[in-house]
């Protein structure tokens, strides 16, 4: 019967041609059919899309992602995370300091003194080999150049607004007769320069310097402010460190143009640009100038010692001639839009980005993929693959599946599949510690955590080995302090806090804490009772919040919880110090600089120290780390530092998270060596764990190799 | 016939206004707001705000937003909020996408729900009508995504192949054959997924129509006089209890510009019903609306063609 055999017939058939083309798709042990170029593509995966591909624009991770293969930057850091030229070859370091002649100051064995008398004593201090203060030596070696700069006159114009009519603002010009300055140039930057100095010309030569007499204000202003105003624009004494940067010569764009000092320049320039709203604004406001002497040299003078700033230098340059002031003028143009309101922000560049990186720019679907390209003219050499292919693909399931596929190259585990997935031997694994660390924060302003003790007991009461066991599936180590880990600014002579329930209560019975009948702490009749709080929509720290609600209330302590949607959470609470005890992490770039989360300036409404941290000997050292350009000494200090913040326990601190990659395990590293041979090395991850470090050397083979290391 | 379907066509577009007017009001009265105009967006300034509202009309009453609209939709201008892209040309390339899985899926479920069904009609109360039953009822309570996960769990990890979107990704320079294979392979999974579900249901019509049908004195007669039991079965029975299904396969229409949101959502599918939920999650409103406002027509298409078929199929209408 036709009817019966055509029913049956026909959907057996389709089934059949739909099984059938299982035998033409690419499969992970097989990704070449039907596709030879596979070999040579590197296909990323990412939950979220680019939003700007600009590097002084962007603020997301997808975009920089993109960025660091498209831009190259003046410098980067090295595998031991040390600073390494790329688009310079080199790059010194010095400074220039100033101080204006105090007129009133007596040195001691000259007196008062006019300014070549100093010179001459300064230089002659300097060849007396014989002077035993301590450290002033080495500051009178590290001197260069002194340098006499005469008296000149100025003036300058401020806008203040009126305190009645919050409108109106008033004018005022300051004339400025300054004195003379000696200049002093130094080879390296000296923090502690003029500390040293005045054991030479007197305990309070600097100090004593007013500038307010040498100030004439029109119209007048009241002596507090004249003061405030003096220090501003005639300080006693200024620092002013240099960068010079030396540029490779010849490194092209992806366009040919040529990169030179004033691509630097116009970076700069167009992130100090109000125009832009560039998110990095804050990161160079202490340059105080940015000079090219020819187009291989830049020289960046900063306004005050700054040693974070370096950093910043790490920026994708972007090529001048695309972006200027003319080229901006004719896009607008070209869109028939007004050239007054269009800015770099409007620029079709942002999709359409061209640096000088290793991979230039090919296309972009939104939310699907972003493809590069090899740049062939690239100054380290071309990188191997021929292209970079980064996919959107916001599902986590959808990622693990397309990598087992091979359709991306390599995977994020989550914690949870770290057991089944780093054994596989299917794939090349790769761990280690991010930048960042998770914590219980203390408000110190109240009762009862102003007492060291008790945040000590509170901080021993609770198992963070149990918590990075179960919570995160031992994808967690513990941390003492509010530095990264892998760098060597962390202090790893802290011991962590030992879980000890029972000393907790010694410490908290010596702080007056006693268990009462029903066994809840009390001390004066009062039950000790605060409320622990975070943020909703993040289930690690909703776990943290039961475990240390549980853990407390084992030794007495009656915790409240409570989540709270991410906006009220930050606004309501942390940014007004309205908690008692709080959970929250930290994400830290490698610089040192703690000043916004540590320092005792920092404390009020709305600033990130908001646990209320203060202490004298730490603020000192925040600023001293800030101001120290020496490594060395940097470290020393922060280790300083880590055991203070250790031993003060504002936080609990509780773990760093682990993160696992797997890769594909056909990825190697291609390399040929000085005699001209190929060979083929497994990828390393440097010290700090990053594996796509040398990127640019990665090749995928048709079969796993076998290296002889590995037996 | 011709004052029925003159009479047929003026009902249904009386419906269709009305349908137009209280979607575009349930659209404007839900929660929300398009991204564009949202006040609470940090991206944009309240001036730019200001100017989105002009543009889009926002300013506007309502009923001036929904001539604007619909003057925009029959000239073929509208323009979706969210890329500027023209809705048409959209909704048409997202309708291609669609297309194949609609058709894959609507043949599986079309062709095997019949011999299915009309087996376990004649072995009724046997085993294989016991274990259809139970299989049946068991795909329609497993939840589409739930049973999607897990085929799509088991296909990669045991066969290492790509199954999710249209085609394996970066497969651009492959040689033709390859690149329509491949096509084809990743219609596999999302299209039997489709039809389970479908087959699950359909067959389980099949039965009950063909039971009841089964117990008819004509059929007794026919087995009486010793035709074959298949023909009695699939033409004797069968052409009789095919009425319901005209009904049903009118209303498949609808189906096409639907198409499965869940499916296409897992399976990242850039088809017609990841379109819509995606425009419903943004609030484009032009985009919505214009599938909506398709749906409805194809709706009304739809039953259209299905009250013709009955003239055909069943002599005994007039109309």
């Amino acid at each position: 019967m036709t009817v019966r055999r055509v029913l049956i017939l026909v959907p057996t058939l389709l089934l059949l041609i739909l099984l059938q083309s299982y035998f033409w798709v690419p499969t992970y042990e097989q990704q070449t059919r039907g596709n030879p170029n596979r070999l040579n593509e590197y296909i990323a995966g990412s939950i979220g899309d680019a939003g700007l591909l600009n590097p002084i624009l962007s603020a997301d991770s997808a975009s920089s992602d993109i960025e660091s293969m498209v831009f190259e930057g003046l410098i980067d850091r090295d595998e031991e995370l040390r600073f390494r030229g790329r688009l310079v070859t080199s790059w010194e370091i010095y400074e220039e300091a100033f101080f204006f002649i105090n007129e009133s100051a007596k040195i001691p064995g000259l007196g008062v003194s006019d300014p070549q008398t100093v010179v001459d004593f300064i230089k002659k201090a300097q060849k007396t080999e014989t002077i035993d203060i301590p450290n002033l030596q080495d500051t009178l070696a590290n001197i260069v150049s002194i340098q006499v700069l005469p008296p000149h006159e100025f003036s300058i114009t401020r806008k203040v607004q009126d305190p009645k009519d919050k409108s109106e603002n008033t004018t005022i010009e300051i004339n400025v007769a300054a004195p003379a300055e000696i200049k002093l140039t130094l080879k390296h930057v000296d923090q502690n320069l003029f500390e040293n100095l005045a054991q030479l010309l007197g305990k309070d030569y600097f100090n004593s310097f007013s500038g307010t007499k040498y100030l004439s204000f029109h119209p007048q202003v009241e002596t507090k402010k004249m003061d405030t105003y003096a220090r501003e624009i005639i300080p006693a004494t200024k620092h002013n460190p240099i960068l010079l940067f030396h540029l490779r010569p010849n490194v092209k764009f992806h366009d040919g143009h040529v990169f030179d000092a004033y691509d630097v320049k116009f970076t700069y320039e167009s992130i100090i640009n109000p125009k832009n709203l560039s998110p990095r604004i804050a990161d160079y406001e202490p340059v105080k100038d940015v000079e090219v002497l020819d187009p291989q040299t830049v020289k960046i003078v900063y306004k005050r010692l700054y040693s974070p700033a370096i950093g910043t230098w790490s920026i994708g340059i972007l090529p001048e001639h695309l972006l200027n002031s003319l080229a901006l003028k004719k896009e607008a143009h070209h869109h028939g839009v007004d050239a007054g309101t269009f800015t770099m922000r409007q620029s079709s560049f942002n999709r359409n980005p061209i640096g000088c990186g290793p991979f230039k720019f090919n296309q972009w679907k939104s939310d699907q993929y972003i493809a590069l390209d090899r740049f062939d003219d690239y100054w380290e050499g071309p990188p191997n693959y021929n292209r970079y292919v980064y996919r959107i693909i916001p599902d986590l399931l959808t990622q693990e599946m397309e990598f087992y596929a091979g359709t991306i190259d390599s995977y994020n585990v989550q914690p949870h599949q770290v057991g089944r997935l780093s054994t596989d031997p299917r794939f090349q694994n790769f761990s280690g510690t991010s930048f960042g660390y998770t914590y219980i924060g203390y408000n110190m302003r109240r009762e009862p955590f102003d007492d060291i003790r008790i945040r000590k007991a509170l901080s021993m009461a609770i198992d963070v080995d149990k918590i990075i066991d179960y919570v995160l599936y031992g994808q967690g180590e513990r941390i003492t302090g509010p530095f990264i880990k892998q760098t060597d600014y962390y202090n790893h002579n802290i011991q962590p806090i030992a879980y000890d329930p029972k000393g907790a209560l010694k410490l908290l019975a010596k702080a007056g804490w006693n268990r009462n009948r029903a066994g809840w702490l009390e001390k004066n009749g009062k039950k000790f009772q605060f409320t622990l709080i975070t943020n909703s929509g993040n289930d690690l720290r909703k776990a943290i919040l039961a475990v240390a609600q549980d853990a407390w209330k084992k030794i007495g302590i009656d915790v409240r919880t409570d989540l709270l949607e991410w906006s009220v959470f930050i606004q309501e609470r942390v940014d007004k110090a309205d908690f008692d005890a709080l959970i929250l992490g930290w994400q830290m770039g490698i610089e040192p600089d703690l000043f916004q989360i540590w320092h005792s300036s920092q404390t009020n409404p709305y600033q990130l120290n908001f646990v209320g941290f203060k202490n004298e000997e730490a603020d000192d050292l925040i600023v001293k780390i800030r101001q120290e350009y020496n490594h060395d000494k940097q470290v020393r200090y922060c280790h300083q530092l880590h055991e203070i913040i250790a031993g003060q326990q504002p936080y609990t601190f509780l773990y760093v998270g682990k993160w696992t990659s797997i890769l594909d395990k056909r990825i190697v590293i291609k390399e040929i060596d000085s005699n001209g041979h190929l060979y083929y090395q497994k990828i390393k991850p440097t010290l700090t764990g990053s594996y796509s470090f040398h990127f640019n050397k990665w090749i995928k083979l048709p079969e796993a190799p076998h290296f002889m290391d590995e037996g | 016939m011709l004052a029925f379907i003159s009479r047929s066509i003026i009902q249904k577009i009386i419906t269709l206004f009305f349908v137009s007017v209280v979607s575009f009001l349930i659209i404007h009265l839900a929660p929300g707001k398009p991204s564009q105009v949202d006040p609470l967006n940090p991206k944009f300034t309240p001036e730019v705000v200001e100017r989105f509202r002009k543009e889009f009309h926002l300013d506007k009453p309502l009923h001036v937003q929904y001539l604007y609209f619909y003057r925009d939709l029959f000239t073929g201008q509208t323009v979706s909020w969210k890329d500027n892209q023209s809705v048409l040309n959209k909704i048409w390339e997202r309708f291609l996408n669609s297309l194949p899985l609609f058709i894959v899926g609507t043949i599986l479920t079309w062709t095997l729900s019949f011999p299915i069904g009309i087996r376990s009609a004649i072995f009724r109360g046997h085993i294989y009508d016991r274990s259809t039953t139970f299989f049946s009822y068991l795909m329609i309570s497993i939840p589409g995504f739930f049973f999607a996960y897990i085929l799509i769990i088991f296909v990669v990890t045991r066969f290492h192949v790509p199954v999710i979107g249209m085609e394996t990704f970066g497969l651009g320079d492959a040689p033709i054959p390859h690149v329509l294979m491949d096509r084809i392979w990743h219609l596999l999974l999302p299209s039997i997924l489709g039809a389970t579900g479908g087959i699950a249901v359909l067959s389980r019509y099949v039965r009950s129509q063909m039971l009841e049908v089964e117990g008819q004195e004509y059929i007794r007669t026919a087995k009486a006089k010793g035709l074959p039991p298949e023909l009695v079965h699939y033409k004797h029975a069968l052409r009789n209890a095919l009425l319901p299904f005209v009904t049903m396969f009118g209303l498949i229409l609808p189906g096409l510009i639907g198409g499965s949101v869940i499916i296409e959502s897992i399976f990242s599918w850039p088809g017609m019903g990841r379109m819509a939920y995606e425009a419903i999650l943004a609030r484009d409103y032009p985009v919505i609306l214009t599938v909506n406002f398709v749906s409805a027509v194809l709706v009304l298409v739809g039953t259209f063609i299905s009250d013709i078929l009955y003239l055909v199929v069943d002599p005994r209408i007039r109309l």
